[in-house]
């Protein structure tokens, strides 16, 4: 073996992968568009994925490197349980009649890159949306999560919030925190533009839209799906 | 082992001048990469016990926005990869190219200083920038975008006379497993990183298929960069401190180019069951557990080659470090495996075994072999012996305990959590249970985290002294002597 026929069977054993994992794929993708719903089809009309991400929102997300704990990837039966959580989809019963769909590449087709995450620390996000509560709850929980779970260990994200001095008649838009986790007297904390931007995002995770063409699911499910 | 024509001490001599000429002609920049590296590591570590305390108690040093967990996990792993890893890999390549292959760095000693002047500067600002809030959250890539173009020249700077030395002393008949593993690690790195930054830096946005690249970009790098390092040294430290010659020539020829062919193909299993096509995420998990091929073939090369000299292991630092660094590949690799099996993947999946397999490889398994080289190569080019024996025994068992028991936990916690996710008692569950179940594995990894960090004080004051030239004046080489180690293994011969 010479030093060419080395470096050419390290190129080749190396750019075959390179070829069918990274370029061939990434061309593909490049191809991928929203499809329109069949409104016959699939009861319902528009496209699908519906609508993009709240990329402001999402940019906080990013940068608190909240997807260490949080994943945003819903699992097929056969792998997991995502799909029979509480909460996890569309249904909020205890007992959903039907599995949460597994997320396809186009439900991400909208963002640069989809937070699919690292550990699963917290419960995942993919569907958060539908169970997210009012944003007033919301932004309590990210300013003190142990606020609203004594066991979470989630961290507080106070920096997105200001505490400033009541000044005539308190902000409508104060935090109502409990009276351990409260400011002090005369004090207020109110959410920052940035941390609106986080809640409209997290509020607006929803990924389990119907699948045009694949409307079966909905079909055998009634009671799931009349349920809104 | 120059071969050597004859054993007359003329030609001893000689022989040493030369080697002691190629020590010189590398000194610097080795020695630079090895003690920044080695600040790196420290701080690494500290970041680890950070991360670990955090993960466990948020309020930890107060609800600071710089030491949130989500800033803090990304710049421990960061500095351990980037800081610490890719620099003493540097260094152990450029010098134990520059001996294999019998070349001394002639030009641009100068021009390797500033890149790895740069290099660091770079990490520095990306750590930074990490911990100031503009991590891009794509993992093993959370530095800013601005940092990747530098990094890459850097490296290449170093790449470039390596892969020289290497075309200038390759033989066709002549067989040298740890150089191709050298230059192996030289010719894919800078491929993985480019392609892996452009994808997610530079292209408008890939979506989910963005998020499966990262998972690859993350193997490929343990693979095909740390893996070959670390192979490489061993295969050059085994013979030479046991004195016996590489076992098989075929084993080693056959764990080579099964890397070489399997390494590229796997990491998309991280999201297996995800948006990403099914055949990408199972071609991932089908090489994943294939790589254990590799791995069988060179641990036992290594074993055959070590056979019968186990004292050594007792008495040598470096060997003691490679052998150890060595039995951690089949661990990483069966981690790897676990994890990418599907019976058993889908209950590891999102869980501390995939941070098992990081650490395993990158510490257990790289850094151990790096430091195993580390002792041998630095008396070489600083003229003085290592003072302390019980310096390099403390950094030794520390390490090995810290990180059996973060591989430990990680992988107990792991299962434990993803045992709890799919079972069907916790459907209509909150996160409670496994946020309490997990907890001890955390807290056990903080204090093995804390072990290392210790055991690195040592090694990096150890390697300052070493560095400034306070080292022991002698021409006997530091020995961990036996009868003061009890704990060192039995020897079989």
């Amino acid at each position: 073996m010479n030093f060419r026929t080395f470096i050419l069977g390290l190129a080749a054993s190396f750019g075959l992968p390179w070829l069918c994992l990274i370029v061939i794929p990434t061309v593909k993708y490049g191809q991928l568009t929203p499809v329109a719903y069949d409104k016959d089809r699939d009861g319902v009309e528009g496209i699908y994925p519906p609508a993009p991400v709240n990329a402001q929102g999402q940019l906080v997300y990013i940068r608190e490197g909240c997807n260490q704990c949080h994943t945003q990837m819903i699992r097929p039966v056969q792998l997991g349980l995502d799909g029979w959580y509480k909460g996890w989809g569309q249904d909020q019963e205890a007992k959903p009649s039907v599995a949460v769909r597994p997320t396809e590449l186009r439900d991400y087709l909208s963002e640069k890159y989809a937070l699919l995450g690292v550990q699963r620390v917290g419960p995942d996000l993919a569907n958060y949306g539908w169970r997210a509560p009012d944003a007033g709850t919301l932004h309590a929980h990210l300013y003190s999560p142990l606020s609203v779970r004594d066991w979470s260990t989630m961290p507080a994200y106070k920096h997105l919030y200001k505490l400033q001095k009541i000044q005539g008649p308190a902000s409508e838009r104060a935090l109502k925190l409990p009276k351990k986790f409260a400011p002090p007297a005369g004090y207020e904390v109110v959410p920052t533009p940035e941390a609106d931007r986080l809640v409209e995002y997290l509020s607006s995770l929803k990924r389990d839209y119907v699948i045009p063409g694949q409307a079966s699911a909905v079909a055998a499910a009634p009671a799931a799906s009349d349920k809104k | 082992m120059q071969p050597t024509l004859s054993n007359t001490e003329a030609d001893t001599a000689a022989d040493n001048l030369r080697r002691a000429a190629i020590d010189k002609s590398v000194k610097g920049p080795v020695l630079f990469l090895f003690t920044n590296g080695a600040f790196w590591l420290m701080l690494s570590t500290i970041l680890g016990v950070l991360a670990a305390i955090k993960l466990v108690k948020p309020g930890f040093l107060g609800d600071c926005e710089f030491l949130a967990y989500g800033r803090l996990q990304p710049a421990h792993i960061n500095t351990l990869v980037y800081g610490w890893g890719v620099q003493a890999a540097l260094g152990v390549m450029l010098w134990l190219m520059a001996r294999r292959s019998g070349q001394e760095l002639k030009h641009g000693k100068s021009l390797l200083l500033i890149a790895g002047i740069f290099w660091n500067i770079t990490i520095t600002f990306g750590i930074l920038a990490i911990l100031g809030g503009k991590s891009t959250s794509i993992e093993w890539l959370e530095m800013p975008k601005f940092v990747w173009p530098v990094l890459l020249t850097c490296f290449l700077c170093y790449a470039w006379p390596i892969a020289r030395m290497f075309g200038r002393a390759f033989r066709p008949e002549g067989f040298m497993v740890s150089t191709w593993y050298i230059l192996g690690a030289c010719f894919w790195f800078p491929w993985i990183f480019i392609t892996a930054n452009v994808a997610l830096h530079c292209l408008p946005g890939l979506g989910a298929l963005g998020a499966g690249i990262d998972a690859w970009y993350i193997h490929t790098f343990i693979l095909l960069f740390f893996v070959p390092v670390g192979v490489g040294a061993a295969y050059y430290f085994i013979p030479k401190i046991t004195g016996q010659p590489i076992a098989s020539a075929q084993l080693a020829s056959a764990g080579f180019w099964t890397l070489a062919i399997l390494g590229g193909w796997t990491g998309m299993q991280k999201y297996m069951g995800g948006p990403l096509p099914a055949w990408m995420t199972s071609v991932g998990a089908a090489t994943g557990v294939l790589l254990l091929i590799p791995v069988g073939l060179v641990g036992l090369n290594h074993h055959l080659t070590t056979l019968g000299k186990h004292s050594a292991v007792a008495s040598s630092p470096t060997l003691r470090f490679i052998f150890f660094g060595a039995l951690f590949y089949p661990v990483s690799g069966g981690i790897l495996a676990l994890n990418s099996a599907f019976w058993s993947g889908s209950a590891l999946q999102f869980t501390q075994s995939w941070y098992a397999f990081q650490m395993v490889s990158v510490y257990g398994f790289f850094s151990m072999c790096a430091f195993g080289a580390i002792y041998y190569i630095v008396p070489r080019l600083s003229g003085c012996e290592w003072l302390s024996v019980r310096l390099i025994r403390n950094h030794f068992w520390f390490s090995v305990y810290g990180i059996g028991a973060i591989v430990v936990m990680s992988l107990v916690g792991g299962w434990q959590l993803g045992a709890d996710l799919n079972n069907p008692e916790h459907w209509d569950q909150s996160f409670m249970n496994h946020v309490v179940n997990s907890r001890p594995y955390v807290v056990a990894r903080a204090v093995a985290w804390a072990l290392i960090s210790f055991s690195n004080l040592m090694f990096l004051l150890h390697l300052l002294l070493m560095v400034v030239g306070l080292g022991r004046r002698s021409n006997a080489p530091t020995l961990l002597h036996r009868e003061h180690d009890e704990h060192a293994l039995p020897a079989h011969a």
